[in-house]
């Protein structure tokens, strides 16, 4: 164990602190893959562009529930949008999360006017939420359209910094803190964004193809295919970046490499080298590559693709934990480590973390009941 | 039904209304949220603190007054010493005194130099706690001690996270950041700190940086000093004297 | 033909976004703390707060005004520089309530043992001892003796003259100064720059030589003479010469070993041998420890070449 720092033995970021930046990834990439469709025109995603949209909109409601929970001081958390200092990274977190929710909302809005009102027109208690979310205005026409449309794109353009910047901003919390060796590189910033896209396409190929197996719809393969490709793309950006992290710091040498050596050959050897790296990237990079390269049946081809989702989702979630509990494992003596498990049924245990994970998915078949997300009405899949 | 495009708020106008409205909004909270204050020049003294490692003896007194003075819970501590045991071999092993009355065991192996070496929170005059805190809730006031505010502190414990020099922590009992205040409560009465008073042996001396004959100026001038992380820019206010190379 | 596009149907919600936008102003406005930002981005009302608490440790100038007896003997002696409350516990609380509230009066080794357990990190000039070794030479059988029953932690060494009022002394350097572990053979050549190491008898030598043939010879010189190191260049030389403080070795009680140095009872002994209240041992005693030299105050020889 070696020696830390008295007040280092337990440690202050929890799994809690792990799970908010997986959420507000899994955000960022879904709303990715939804603007690939609204602004660059990427019409095989059409299917899932609404469906990565909601999601990204139900991931984020539930992104600052991690961070109540974590807080000492819950009932003070609006101090941060009411006396926010702006030299550090955390005090962006109010107004970039207030802005970006307001965008996704608003987005939404515009994005699926047509089936607010066509819900809105029926009876019952769904119908009057969707008239009270159309505030009281059920005109459609192809100029309302035209503007929803022109609008939505504005909207889905300005989202992409926006989300790179909801995410971004907690890779550079990490990365500009100097007292910490393994969390202190420029390169977080960009290693939080392109690893947040990938959790973000994986959660989309994960869940579409969980939904369309569960109700039996068929599945959009050149949809399916392309996001595949895309998250080939970005995983081997984002693990190439996550290895020349590592790597450098093993080049350097400086004198922090000698803690920072037991810490990923020791410590985190399981979770950093053999789970994130050998197990979870490299694995899915070959699914992926096979999944994309090789001409494989639809259905082959679409097990490859899930089984490499799903692994990424736990590389991401790997990555996120080697990371902040990896960082502060380390003690800032440099001569020793701490530990940490975070309990089952503690406030925030195991068990919480599992509840946060999962209520989203519900909230979004509860959206879903409200307004479908699939199939798409036949009119839709012209223009 | 078409439209006409006519009349205030159609097409690009709402665009540059929105965005007016947001920069609007955000320049109105900047606006509110970053006075200037006040600098060191302003106040009638600044506060500076010196660690003689030369003279500690590692009986903790000043462990058991920080925590009677202040209450510090049980597992927290605002200030501890390290004892640095350096075998023939030249392993280094470090400990601290963490058991309920702060006193070192001797060990049984045999060590070719050991010292002792008191640490708390160094006061830098470029705190990156400051630095990092969301809401303004950890602050250096104007004589140069740095301060946690425990009505405003959210305890999202990025404070905690940013001190190079482990000497901050989340307080169990108010869930709020925490550390050595300088025993502001005392010096501002022309009081020493605790733990200054409590040591036998004047191994921790604190003083008036802006008086040239206070205590803490007349030791610094005499004797040779370091910082403790200096290459991070922190501008520490706590002197070592006499510290060993081992020490981080 | 593609449409024109029509915002009609958007004024709505964009009024109530930018309704939401005001009202999220109006409101951080009236939830900023008072006195927020006068002194900086923080709540200048924290700083008079942290200074309201109230201090919990007094400092002996205060425990002195009511307790003069211990306060003149402890300034005295050499716990002048320990606190009283790093021994009895914070004062406050009983100078609040006049003294109905009782402070702590620790009787135990182990507060003792706090400072003065022989640790490898405690320099050697800082008198420090291992329990069982220090009960092997003074004679204690008894492993459970509390170090009270022979030391007073008012006045640990009866010095007979303060502290401070006791004679300058250079510096004496011995090999444990610097060195940790066991004894170095002084024969060793020693590197360039090693500080001089004084015994002394380099300066003292009649009556150290005189001393190797009397009865005390096994105790070092320092033992009784304590030296206090004051600075990197010179100390206090005491001379001890107050009878509880040869006590210290030579009161009897059912505590001490076989082997224990010859013991008297006190003030018993004294009376039995028809001495004066302020007698001292060394008075008729002087003999079991060396000769006196003419001048009390300079050495008795010029420091002889011998030093290497």
């Amino acid at each position: 164990m070696g020696f830390v720092f008295p007040n280092e033995v337990n440690v202050t970021w929890t799994v809690m602190i792990v799970l908010y930046p997986y959420i507000t990834g899994l955000v960022a990439g879904a709303f990715i893959v939804s603007s690939l469709f609204h602004v660059f025109g990427r019409n095989e995603l059409r299917t899932v562009a609404r469906f990565s949209l909601a999601s990204a909109f139900v991931f984020l409601l539930f992104a600052p529930l991690p961070l109540l929970i974590h807080l000492g001081r819950p009932e003070r958390a609006l101090n941060i949008m009411v006396t926010p200092n702006f030299s550090s990274a955390m005090a962006g977190f109010g107004f970039i999360y207030s802005v970006y929710l307001l965008l996704v909302i608003l987005e939404i809005w515009f994005v699926m006017r047509g089936e607010f009102i066509a819900r809105a027109k029926g009876k019952g208690l769904i119908a009057l939420l969707c008239r009270a979310i159309l505030l009281g205005n059920l005109e459609e026409n192809e100029a309302t359209r035209a503007a929803d449309h022109k609008l939505a794109r504005f909207l889905a353009g300005l989202g992409i910094p926006l989300a790179c910047l909801l995410h971004g901003y907690v890779g550079f919390l990490f990365g500009s803190l100097k007292a910490n060796p393994w969390w202190s590189t420029p390169l977080m910033f960009v290693i939080f964004i392109f690893s947040a896209i990938v959790s973000g396409i994986s959660v989309l190929i994960f869940h579409y193809n969980l939904v369309c197996r569960l109700n039996r719809w068929p599945i959009d393969q050149r949809c399916l295919r392309s996001l595949g490709r895309y998250l080939w793309g970005f995983m081997i950006i984002a693990v190439a970046l996550e290895l020349l992290e590592v790597m450098s710091i093993a080049y350097k040498q400086t004198h922090e490499w000698e803690i920072l050596s037991e810490l990923v050959g020791k410590r985190l050897f399981v979770s950093y080298v053999v789970l994130q790296f050998l197990v979870f990237s490299l694995v899915p990079f070959l699914l992926l590559a096979a999944s994309t390269l090789l001409k494989l049946r639809d259905e082959v081809a679409n097990t490859l693709s899930w089984i490499a989702a799903t692994m990424l989702l736990g590389q991401v979630l790997l990555m996120r934990w080697n990371v902040v509990i990896g960082g502060q494992l380390m003690s800032k003596s440099f001569r020793g480590f701490t530990s940490y498990f975070p309990g089952l049924w503690e406030k925030e245990g195991l068990i919480t973390a599992a509840v946060i994970f999962t209520l989203p998915f519900i909230i979004l078949y509860v959206f879903h009941r409200i307004v479908p997300l699939f199939p798409l009405a036949a009119a839709e899949t012209k223009e | 039904m078409s439209e006409q495009r006519g009349g205030g708020g159609c097409g690009p106008m709402d665009r540059r209304q929105v965005l007016r409205m947001i920069a609007g909004g955000g320049g109105l909270l900047l606006v509110g949220c970053y006075p200037r204050g006040k600098g060191p020049e302003a106040a009638e003294h600044y506060w500076g603190y010196a660690v003689d490692t030369t003279r500690c003896i590692g009986c903790c007194a000043c462990m058991r007054a920080c925590r009677a003075e202040n209450d510090v819970p049980r597992g927290s501590y605002r200030t501890w010493v390290e004892r640095y045991r350096i075998a023939a071999d030249g392993e280094v092993s470090v400990d601290v005194a963490l058991d309920d009355d702060h006193v070192f065991a001797p060990v049984s192996t045999p060590s070719v130099k050991a010292l002792f070496v008191p640490k708390l929170c160094n006061h830098c005059e470029k705190s990156v706690c400051s630095q990092v805190c969301p809401v303004g809730a950890t602050y250096r006031t104007a004589d140069g001690v740095v301060l946690v505010d425990h009505k405003h502190c959210v305890g999202c414990g990025y404070c905690v996270q940013a001190c190079p020099y482990g000497t901050r922590f989340i307080n169990p009992v108010d869930h709020t950041a925490d550390k050595c205040t300088l025993c502001y409560h005392r010096i501002t009465r022309g009081l020493q700190p605790a733990c200054v008073q409590a040591c036998p042996k004047q191994a921790r001396i604190f003083g008036d940086l802006k008086d040239p004959r206070s205590s803490i100026n007349t030791i610094l001038r005499q004797r040779r000093y370091r910082l403790l992380r200096p290459d991070l820019g922190t501008h520490p206010k706590c002197y070592y004297i006499g510290l060993d190379r081992e020490v981080v | 033909m593609p449409a024109a596009p029509s915002y009609r149907h958007s004024y709505r919600l964009f009024a109530l976004v930018g309704l939401g936008l005001v009202v999220a102003v109006v409101v951080r406005g009236l939830l900023v703390p008072p006195s927020f930002g006068e002194q900086g981005h923080f709540r200048a009302a924290a700083v008079a707060e942290a200074r309201a608490r109230e201090p919990r440790h007094l400092g002996k100038a205060r425990c002195a005004t009511c307790h003069k007896k211990q306060a003149v003997l402890h300034e005295k002696d050499t716990h002048a520089t320990v606190e009283c409350e790093n021994c009895h516990g914070a004062g406050r609380e009983h100078v609040k309530s006049a003294g109905k509230v009782k402070l702590a009066v620790p009787r135990g080794a182990a507060s003792c043992l706090a400072c003065h357990q022989r640790l490898d990190a405690r320099v050697s000039s800082f008198a420090q001892i291992d329990r069982a070794e220090h009960f092997r030479l003074v004679g204690v059988k008894d492993a459970s003796t509390s170090c009270t029953t022979c030391h007073s932690p008012h006045e640990p060494l009866f010095l007979d003259r303060s502290l401070r009022e006791s004679r300058l002394h250079p510096l004496i350097h011995r090999c444990r100064d610097c060195h940790a572990g066991p004894a170095r053979d002084a024969s060793l050549p020693r590197p360039a720059n090693h500080p001089a190491i004084f015994e002394c008898g380099y300066c003292h030598a009649s009556i150290v030589k005189d001393f190797a043939a009397r009865k005390h010879h096994r105790v070092g010189c320092t033992t009784c003479h304590l030296f206090i190191k004051e600075s990197d260049y010179a100390g206090r030389i005491v001379r001890d010469a107050d009878p509880r403080f040869c006590l210290l070795c030579h009161r009897g009680g059912s505590f001490r070993a076989e082997h224990a140095p010859p013991s008297v009872e006190w003030p018993k002994h004294r009376e039995e041998m028809g001495g004066e209240p302020d007698q001292r041992c060394i008075d008729c005693h002087q003999d079991k420890i060396h000769l006196r030299p003419a001048s009390a105050t300079q050495p008795a020889s010029a420091p002889s070449e011998k030093q290497p």
